[in-house]
């Protein structure tokens, strides 16, 4: 199961700075959607009003065609986050942790039990699932992070720049992963890595200065060029590079 | 919702003893109040002796050698009860001043507030947690009045009705603190306010002078420490109970509303 | 400008603990109220410079959610305050006391009830709150303010009384004043006795007045020795009552208005013409309490108390299991803890209110004047008790033996008569009353405050003079412990408490924290 999302004129102001500016964008159910863009483009702005975190100061964004602004505990049912630099509670276990995320989630029992076994075959934390967080390797802890937020199955994946940091080896495992869940999630990849985003996304969103600088599927990218093209000839000649 | 408050509370309690800072300030609040307790102990020993030296040099029956009013009650278990009402003012906002602060500074809120969980259910959760621990301490504490207690022929009741003020009092500085804590992800800048507003509201009386009767009388009414002496005297009243409830309604209602606002900004 | 708040708020708190720290040797010093003052303006500064940075809250949404929660912060603060003072006149309490040292007693709200009947001024408590004791009396007093309509307190400060109560505060360091308009009477230790007492003076539109016989050796109400009887016109005077002489000899009848007589312990016989006068007065329903100590004779014992149905043998009143704690010989300090119950006198004494009565001699019942009348025993000794006729030898300390055959009755030391001479026993006013106490060195200043005798004699004057209402407050029975710990136990409460208990805590933590880190 799988959700669609509709953003409708999304804006996010501070005082004077605008952060997002009449954001508009559909993502189909199941698709995997990239979106990419350089610092400040209101990426992690536009995906915490998503999620809820932040309130739009206009517009709105439906998931499913629920509102965020108003119904946004039934937004937040359908979907599951894994935000930037993963948040997590370092003095919990792997499996206190996911016991606590699913309980959160309004899981228990023999339910609970199941969604963890599921969660951490997919990421494969077997290994992990004693240890405390604080002590994983960024990779782990990325994949903690994912782990948490498939547990209830959600039609919605959110995951925010999932590879920061990561050895080659581990960013060639997590994009086969989160690769794995097309169909299965909607997927809302926010990402700098723009080869991440041309080969795991169905389509990508290029964000500038809180504006849709560009919207391509991945034909369309692969017909231009490629992503980096894209890039530079949207942003490039603001942010000092070369077109 | 019953199960994600559990499941909340249990983080929370994790987190609350995973920190040394839980058992440091049940220690020192332990200490400090053993100690003073002790002191108020001796004091009295002295007093009596004195007493009743003088007493005994006078003949015949006398009525009264110590005056009533020099009792264990008076002497000891009231002076200690307001002892150990100050040091709450002391520990707690050590406790409180990471509840909120370090889960926004961490940037966990973040994950707890997209998870589906209402921000009331989040701040109930955490204030539950925090007034379990006040009462962890008054336990830890509550055998120094119960020693009083049990020589002194007080009465269990009175004893309760101690720990039921302590625990109120405690609680209603918790809830300050914790309301600063929301508001802030700076622990420092929670601790300097968890200690200054309890501080200022304790007693009003540095400005009793500079203001008019009506307004004086207002403040005692807004002071902690008024609404704290009758139980430490065994007496239960309600304007006193309602009082501290208002106060820890209030600081869980801020914390709700700093959610919501930081989610508004 | 981020720094101004932080240290307006730094500079306010040490401000107020520089007050908290130094109040006792002066007020607010100029270095605390600089402070404070310096803090507050620098907080206002740093808040309104905040505010204009601000950059939150753009959009219609966000200041919807704005308004709401401003709304429900304000509407729970205003729902807070009328809830407080809600409770503040509901004044409902749990008092989880022993004895409930902060409810009034049956007879307090009896006489708040006399009070609010009677209507006009409240009677004002002036309750000094920076007094040594007010801490420990604050509830007593607000007791009477939350149940006593016709009661107030007025909280004021040793530093301004009040003017009406200036007089007695000046010359009586006390806690609470009791005063109706302009009249203030000081209270005393501010027990619940003194402060009803007090309140109680209020409620009387005249004086009862008592009138002592004098001229024949009876107690000297104006000596103030360990053996005199000062203590019971003081105590007279704060009830409410007005003791008087009454010369008997002189006068061809007791003084119109006597509400009661008092025959306290003649040592010399009373005039027939003296005798005929009481009988007079009590067939008019005269109101007569009568001490008579062992070893004193006197027509009035042999005589008059006969006449009407009381037999004081010359004797005294003997038990080995006397109090030890008089000078006197120990079996004739007797301690008196049996009573009859349903006594007007004595019902509201028990086994654990006990009566200190040192020569004590039997008062037993003889034949009824009237057969309507009723003559009861209030007192009595303890089953171990007996009589001794040789008084002397008692008084002297020679060691006197109990009978081998001892009387299976109880020995009587109180009793009362009840005679009805008007409309039967309904109408008190033609209603004689007598109560014969076979002593009078309880009343003494020396033993008036022993343990329940200030009670006794207090029952029977209220009892004689109608006010049986207002039979005596007893401070709550509950002695608070004063018995000193030894050295040992004070040190060994002091490591366990002190020292072990933060310490296995603080291990506790410390091994919480190295499971954490591996």
């Amino acid at each position: 199961m799988s959700a669609k999302i509709e953003a409708q004129r999304v804006s996010k102001r501070f005082g004077s700075i605008v952060a997002l500016d009449a954001l508009s964008l559909e993502v189909a159910a199941g698709e995997v959607f990239g979106i990419i863009g350089p610092n400040g483009a209101g990426k992690t702005t536009f995906l915490r009003i998503l999620t809820g975190y932040w309130l739009a100061s206009d517009g709105d964004v439906r998931v499913d065609g629920l509102s965020v602004t108003h119904q946004r505990f039934a937004v937040q049912a359908r979907l599951g986050y894994a935000c930037e630099q993963p948040k997590l509670y370092s003095d919990h276990r792997v499996d206190a942790f996911l016991r606590l995320m699913g309980a959160l989630r309004g899981l228990s029992g023999a339910r609970l039990r199941g969604a963890i076994e599921v969660a951490v075959d997919r990421m494969g934390l077997e290994p992990v699932m004693r240890r405390r967080i604080g002590v994983l390797s960024k990779g782990f802890r990325q994949r903690v992070a994912l782990a948490q937020a498939i547990l209830h199955e959600p039609p919605l994946l959110v995951v925010d720049e999932p590879t920061v940091g990561l050895d080659p080896a581990q960013q060639i495992e997590l994009r086969r992963i989160i690769a794995g869940f097309r169909g299965q999630h909607t997927v809302i990849l926010c990402t700098h890595q723009l080869h991440e985003a041309e080969v795991v996304c169905d389509r990508v969103a290029l964000l500038d200065r809180g504006q849709l600088a560009a919207l391509a599927t991945a034909d369309e990218i692969r017909a231009g060029g490629s992503l980096e093209a894209l890039f530079l000839a949207k942003v490039g000649t603001h942010s000092g590079l070369a077109s | 919702m019953i199960r994600r408050l559990a499941a909340l509370s249990r983080k929370e309690l994790r987190q609350l003893f995973a920190s040394p800072i839980a058992y440091v300030v049940l220690t020192v609040y332990v200490a400090l109040t053993g100690i003073y307790f002790f002191q108020h102990l001796v004091s009295y020993n002295q007093l009596l002796f004195v007493y009743q030296s003088e007493g005994m040099t006078g003949g015949g029956f006398d009525q009264g050698t110590v005056p009533s009013r020099i009792n264990v009650l008076n002497e000891v278990f009231v002076p200690s009860a307001e002892d150990f009402g100050l040091f709450l003012l002391v520990v707690l906002p050590l406790v409180t001043m990471r509840v909120f602060a370090e889960e926004r500074a961490n940037g966990t809120d973040e994950l707890l507030l997209t998870s589906g969980l209402r921000p009331y259910e989040v701040a109930l959760a955490k204030h539950g947690v925090t007034y379990a621990f006040v009462l962890l301490l008054l336990l830890g504490s509550a055998i120094y009045p119960a020693v009083v207690v049990l020589r002194a022929g007080l009465g269990m009741e009175h004893l309760v009705a101690l720990v039921i003020g302590q625990l109120f009092y405690g609680c209603a500085i918790a809830s300050l603190g914790l309301a600063c804590s929301a508001f802030t992800s700076s622990q420092i800048v929670a601790a300097v306010l968890g200690y200054a507003i309890p501080f200022v509201l304790l007693d009003f009386a540095w400005l009793s002078n500079t203001v008019s009767e009506g307004v004086a009388a207002v403040l005692r009414e807004v002071a902690l420490l008024s609404h704290y002496g009758s139980f430490a005297r065994g007496v239960i009243e309600l304007r006193n109970v309602v009082y501290f409830a208002g106060v820890v309604a209030l600081g869980w209602l801020a914390s709700v509303a700093s959610l919501e606002l930081n989610r508004a900004r | 400008m981020a720094f101004l708040p932080a240290a307006g708020v730094v500079m306010i708190l040490v401000g107020v603990a520089s007050y908290y720290a130094t109040r006792s040797l002066h007020g607010m010093s100029a270095f605390s109220a600089a402070n404070v003052a310096i803090g507050l303006v620098l907080l206002v500064i740093g808040a309104v410079a905040q505010a204009r940075r601000f950059r939150g809250f753009s959009g219609a949404e966000s200041r919807r959610v704005v308004l709401r929660w401003t709304a429900i912060l304000v509407g729970a603060l205003v729902l807070v305050v009328g809830l407080d003072v809600w409770a503040r006149v509901m004044t409902a309490r749990i008092d989880l006391t022993v004895d409930r040292m902060y409810t009034l007693s049956d007879e307090s709200l009896l006489l708040c009830k006399e009070l609010e009947k009677k209507g006009g001024p409240p009677v004002e408590l002036v309750f000094f709150e920076d007094a040594l004791l007010a801490k420990d009396v604050r509830l007593l007093v607000d007791a009477y303010d939350d149940t006593c309509p016709g009661v107030k307190v007025r909280d004021a400060s040793r530093r301004e009384p009040p003017q009406a109560a200036r007089d007695i505060y000046t010359t009586t360091a006390t806690t609470v004043i009791a005063c109706r308009g302009e009249v203030c009477d000081p209270v005393g230790y501010p027990s619940e006795r003194n402060i009803t007492t007090a309140v109680a003076r209020f409620t009387r539109e005249h004086a009862i007045r008592v009138y002592f016989t004098i001229g024949h050796g009876e107690i000297d109400l104006a000596s103030e020795s360990e053996t005199g009887f000062s203590g019971i016109a003081s105590l007279l005077r704060d009830q409410g009552f007005d003791p008087q002489a009454f010369v008997g000899p002189a006068a061809s009848e007791v003084p119109a208005d006597a509400d009661l007589v008092v025959v306290a312990a003649p040592e010399r016989d009373l005039m027939p013409e003296e005798l005929a006068v009481l009988d007079a007065y009590l067939t008019r329903g005269g109101r007569l309490l009568v001490l008579a100590d062992a070893g004193q004779r006197s027509s009035f014992y042999s005589e008059f108390l006969p006449r009407w149905g009381f037999t004081l043998d010359d004797a005294v009143v003997l038990d080995r299991a006397s109090s030890p704690l008089l000078q006197d010989p120990k079996p004739v300090n007797l301690i008196v803890h049996t009573f009859a119950p349903l006594n007007p006198v004595t019902r509201n004494l028990s086994a654990r209110t006990m009566l200190l009565l040192p020569r004590a001699r039997p008062v037993e019942l003889a034949r009824k004047p009237a057969p309507d009348d009723k003559l009861e025993r209030a007192a009595f000794a303890s089953q171990r008790a007996w009589v001794s006729r040789d008084v002397a030898a008692a008084l002297a300390g020679k060691d006197v033996e109990p009978p081998d055959a001892k009387d299976s009755q109880q020995i009587s030391i109180v009793a009362t008569g009840l005679y009805p001479r008007g409309n039967g026993e309904e109408d008190t006013s033609h209603q004689a009353r007598i109560v014969v106490i076979g002593n009078r060195d309880f009343a003494s200043n020396r033993l008036l405050e022993a343990l329940y005798n200030r009670d006794l004699f207090l029952n029977a004057v209220r009892w004689l003079a109608n006010d049986e209402q207002r039979i005596a407050i007893t401070d709550k029975a509950w002695t608070p412990v004063q018995d000193p710990l030894t050295l040992q136990t004070t040190v060994a409460y002091f490591y366990f408490l002190a020292f072990a208990l933060p310490e296995a805590l603080l291990l506790l933590g410390i091994f919480a924290w190295w499971r954490q880190q591996t």
